[in-house]
């Protein structure tokens, strides 16, 4: 222990594949393990952080990583050590597969074994790991776990195991009656921030956090141009003429 | 009455039921079950008079009315959250923008900081950066207030009072006054001040509740 009443760790007594306190993993690296580009925080050990364009990696990228919207985002680690990952000071869970799926918050998202197999969810800005193996992740406050059927705001919601099916819910009721009609029509009254949420129906286990304000923007912009290629031609002219009005507003404001 | 169960020390579970129907900050909904309402209210319980008074007195939050049958989990931007249960006996004081959720049972008011410390207390007002005008919460029921890293209750007594960080302070109930005490010598004229230049006194009995850390909301 040492004068502040922390304990001093070495390569040797750091946990192997654990926590060192609620806010850092420890990874007891032999081998290859996929971690998100900023949440390395140290390491002990001959470890090599490699690009996943970069050419030996080729054959583990296709097999394991099938997300070509996030690869510029992660890196493969390989060697020998204790690798240790944080992320913002928010509380760092592992959390293990067997055989199993998982989605989980693209940004939340700290570190997979190869041995799962990452997919890009069809909820926008979520993961999904599919396989057996070990994976680390981050929240803002511990981890809670619900059971459908339930209802989640966006920003609360962390991921889900198994499958219960995500859908969204939108609520409007206050809208009705003249009172209503008249807050939708002027905008009095404002709105209450809660008409939209995340529907939960099914077997399964939905993950949540404390909500969190910031949003990782670059990787929702990158998921827009990523369905762009859904999009006819009218449609991208409708969103010329969208993105230009909203434009010239900012602007003016 | 079933009462807020705290999940985390970031996340609140609220029942809400016909007749047991609570207000909450916008936007600060983190997930439900059963089904359950929120209509955006721009009284939070009061008057149409208290309400534009709030709205003169820039106490103001968005508030929302939650209503159905269910249970509701509450956070917001992760920060903690405590429980404070009113039995009817006292006022709570406390900052708008601090207040999470309330039930509906609970009478919601605004006071002028010059009722508690006079002149002194608008100086505080001023000082602190929460305004002139503070939210006051009466009656029996319970409310769930957001701080930055947790809070502490400090007991207020006759003989004993309780000097507070403004920057700190949370809320504080019960027949209590305060008053800025200012330790500004020549130190703090040629900027070479501690940087604990104004601190807030608060003297009676009660209860006050303090963060711990200095930063706003």
């Amino acid at each position: 222990m040492s004068s502040f009443g922390t304990r001093t760790w070495n390569a040797a007594t750091l946990p192997a594949n654990d926590n060192v306190n609620p806010y850092a993993f420890s990874v007891d690296l032999d081998g290859q393990w996929f971690a998100q580009k900023g949440k390395m925080i140290a390491y002990y050990g001959q470890v090599r952080f490699e690009a996943l364009s970069s050419g030996p990696l080729d054959a583990l990228v296709a097999r394991t990583f099938n997300s070509p919207l996030y690869a510029q985002d992660w890196i493969v680690a390989q060697g020998r050590g204790k690798l240790l990952l944080a992320d913002r000071g928010f509380d760092v869970n592992s959390f293990d597969l067997d055989d199993g799926n998982l989605t989980v918050r693209a940004g939340n998202l700290l570190a997979f074994e190869p041995g799962l197999e990452l997919k890009q969810s069809i909820i926008p800005g979520f993961l999904t790991l599919i396989g057996t193996g070990r994976f680390v992740a981050a929240s803002n406050g511990a981890v809670h776990f619900v059971e459908p059927p339930i209802r989640v705001d966006p920003q609360a919601l962390l991921g889900w195991a198994d499958c219960p099916s995500p859908c969204h819910h939108y609520d409007h009721s206050y809208m009705r009656g003249a009172f209503g009609a008249a807050r939708m029509v002027f905008g009095i009254g404002g709105s209450s921030g809660e008409e939209h949420q995340f529907d939960f129906t099914g077997q399964g286990t939905v993950l949540m956090q404390s909500s969190e304000a910031v949003m990782n923007e670059d990787v929702l912009l990158r998921d827009l141009e990523g369905q762009i290629g859904m999009v006819g031609t009218s449609g991208l002219q409708r969103l010329q003429q969208t993105i230009s009005r909203r434009l010239s507003s900012e602007r003016q404001g | 009455m079933p009462g807020y169960q705290k999940i985390t020390s970031k996340m609140l579970q609220v029942p809400v039921a016909p007749g047991a129907e609570v207000y909450s900050r916008r936007g600060a909904m983190l997930a439900y079950t059963g089904s359950v309402a929120f209509a955006p209210s721009t009284t939070a319980g009061q008057s149409i008079g208290g309400a534009i008074g709030r709205a003169v007195a820039g106490e103001r939050s968005a508030m929302m009315h939650v209503t159905g049958q269910g249970e509701v989990m509450f956070g917001h931007a992760g920060l903690h959250v405590s429980v404070v249960d009113l039995s009817g006996g006292d006022t709570l004081f406390v900052e708008a923008d601090r207040l999470l959720v309330h039930d509906a049972s609970l009478q919601v008011g605004t006071m002028f900081m010059g009722e508690q410390g006079g002149v002194r207390g608008i100086v505080r007002g001023a000082v602190t950066g929460q305004g002139l005008f503070t939210t006051t919460l009466t009656g029996k029921g319970s409310c769930g207030l957001l701080s930055h890293g947790g809070v502490m209750e400090l007991p207020i007594g006759p003989q004993h009072p309780v000097h507070v960080d403004p920057q700190a302070y949370v809320a504080h109930r019960g027949q209590v006054q305060n008053r800025l005490t200012t330790a500004v010598g020549l130190r703090e004229l040629i900027g070479r001040g501690s940087g604990e230049g104004f601190q807030l006194e608060l003297s009676g009995s009660g209860v006050v509740y303090v963060q711990a850390s200095e930063r706003k909301i």
